[in-house]
């Protein structure tokens, strides 16, 4: 145990990165978020090809906001409305357009370089650890509840599965749920960690105390 | 430039931060699942509960964004838990552990990446409901 810094130091760390990560870059952090704007590279692509024309003419982007309007409301009511805006006073002051057109979106590549830099960090805290050595499985518990053969590999990767799939239909993880969720008391992100704690619990509990 | 320094910094210390708890160890989970490890279970109490003072400060000036209760959030996350009493590792961690030269955690790797990529691209569409990209809320 002594290996590992005790525990008000890394529970403060891991506060100040959420909280760091949140003022640094204005969205909470969330590693499963990452896994999924890598998997969907591809989109970034296409979503950058078709706001191209409008990043280079602003102008465009109001013809096909109002094209989008027509076609949702219908021309009388849209060309109803305008009038009566502009009839005499105008009341509604018209905002220009502040943000870019593109909403805050980090490239995909960002993600993948903050997940590579996980790995990294791993390297440095067994380094630190004075721990960082090539080992063939996850320690001595692991083994001996599931063995060291490709069979341990196999439970590994399909538990991975679930971990991958959950997380990305449950729309969040530890980091994002847990850490940046659960503390802005979004009732989502309180289900979701009680829940995936919860079930965690129980069934180590069950494989301990029954298996 | 600036977004990807600091993807790389809070990465970095996050993947050092959580091999520095035990979090990587799964021994440690293990032993934090059966309620046998207390320390473990006060990290992520500390965590959270200084996060909530921040935000609360935070969030004076902003509104912060929250997630939004789905269809799979319960689901999800008991997926997620099974998975990860099983591995051991979330979404962070199994990186984490790659890095630390624990090769086994490659195994649980190339799950995490076939789970994210089945139900991006196989199944997202036939669920009928969208859970959002998680920190794009």
């Amino acid at each position: 145990m002594d290996v590992y810094l005790p525990w008000w130091v890394t529970g403060a760390a891991l506060s100040i990165i959420t909280l760091g990560f949140y003022i640094a870059l204005r969205r909470p952090l969330g590693v499963s978020g990452s896994w999924a704007r890598i998997v969907l590279w591809k989109n970034d692509k296409a979503i950058k090809e078709a706001e191209a024309p409008f990043q280079d003419n602003p102008k465009l982007f109001e013809d096909a906001l109002m094209a989008a309007t027509i076609e949702e409301f219908g021309q009388e009511t849209v060309l109803e409305y305008m009038q009566s805006r502009h009839k005499g006073n105008d009341t509604v002051p018209v905002k220009p357009l502040t943000r870019s057109v593109s909403p805050n979106r980090s490239p995909w590549t960002a993600h993948l370089i903050f997940l590579l830099m996980l790995i990294l960090g791993g390297m440095l805290g067994a380094y630190l650890r004075g721990d960082l050595n090539i080992q063939p499985t996850l320690g001595e518990l692991h083994t001996n509840l599931f063995g060291s053969g490709i069979g341990s590999l196999m439970m590994l990767f399909f538990g991975g599965i679930m971990v991958g799939f959950g997380t990305q239909m449950a729309g969040g993880c530890t980091s994002g749920h847990g850490l940046s969720g659960f503390s802005r008391l979004a009732p989502a992100s309180i289900i979701a960690t009680i829940t995936f704690f919860g079930t965690a619990i129980a069934f180590s509990m069950a494989a301990h105390y029954l298996g | 430039m600036r977004i990807y320094f600091y993807y790389s910094l809070f990465g970095l210390a996050m993947g050092t931060t959580l091999s520095m708890a035990g979090l990587t160890d799964y021994a440690q989970i293990h032993s934090l699942f059966i309620l046998e490890n207390i320390p473990l279970l006060l990290v992520f109490a500390l965590a959270i509960g200084m996060n909530m003072v921040g935000f609360m400060i935070l969030s004076r000036k902003n509104k912060t964004p929250k997630k939004q209760l789905t269809k799979g959030t319960i689901g999800g996350s008991v997926l997620f838990g099974l998975g990860w009493a099983l591995t051991g590792a979330c979404p962070s961690i199994a990186l984490v552990q790659l890095g630390e030269g624990k090769i086994a955690a490659l195994a649980t790797v190339a799950g995490i990446l076939a789970g994210v990529w089945f139900y991006r691209r196989a199944t997202s569409s036939a669920l009928k409901f969208d859970t959002g990209i998680c920190g794009e809320e």
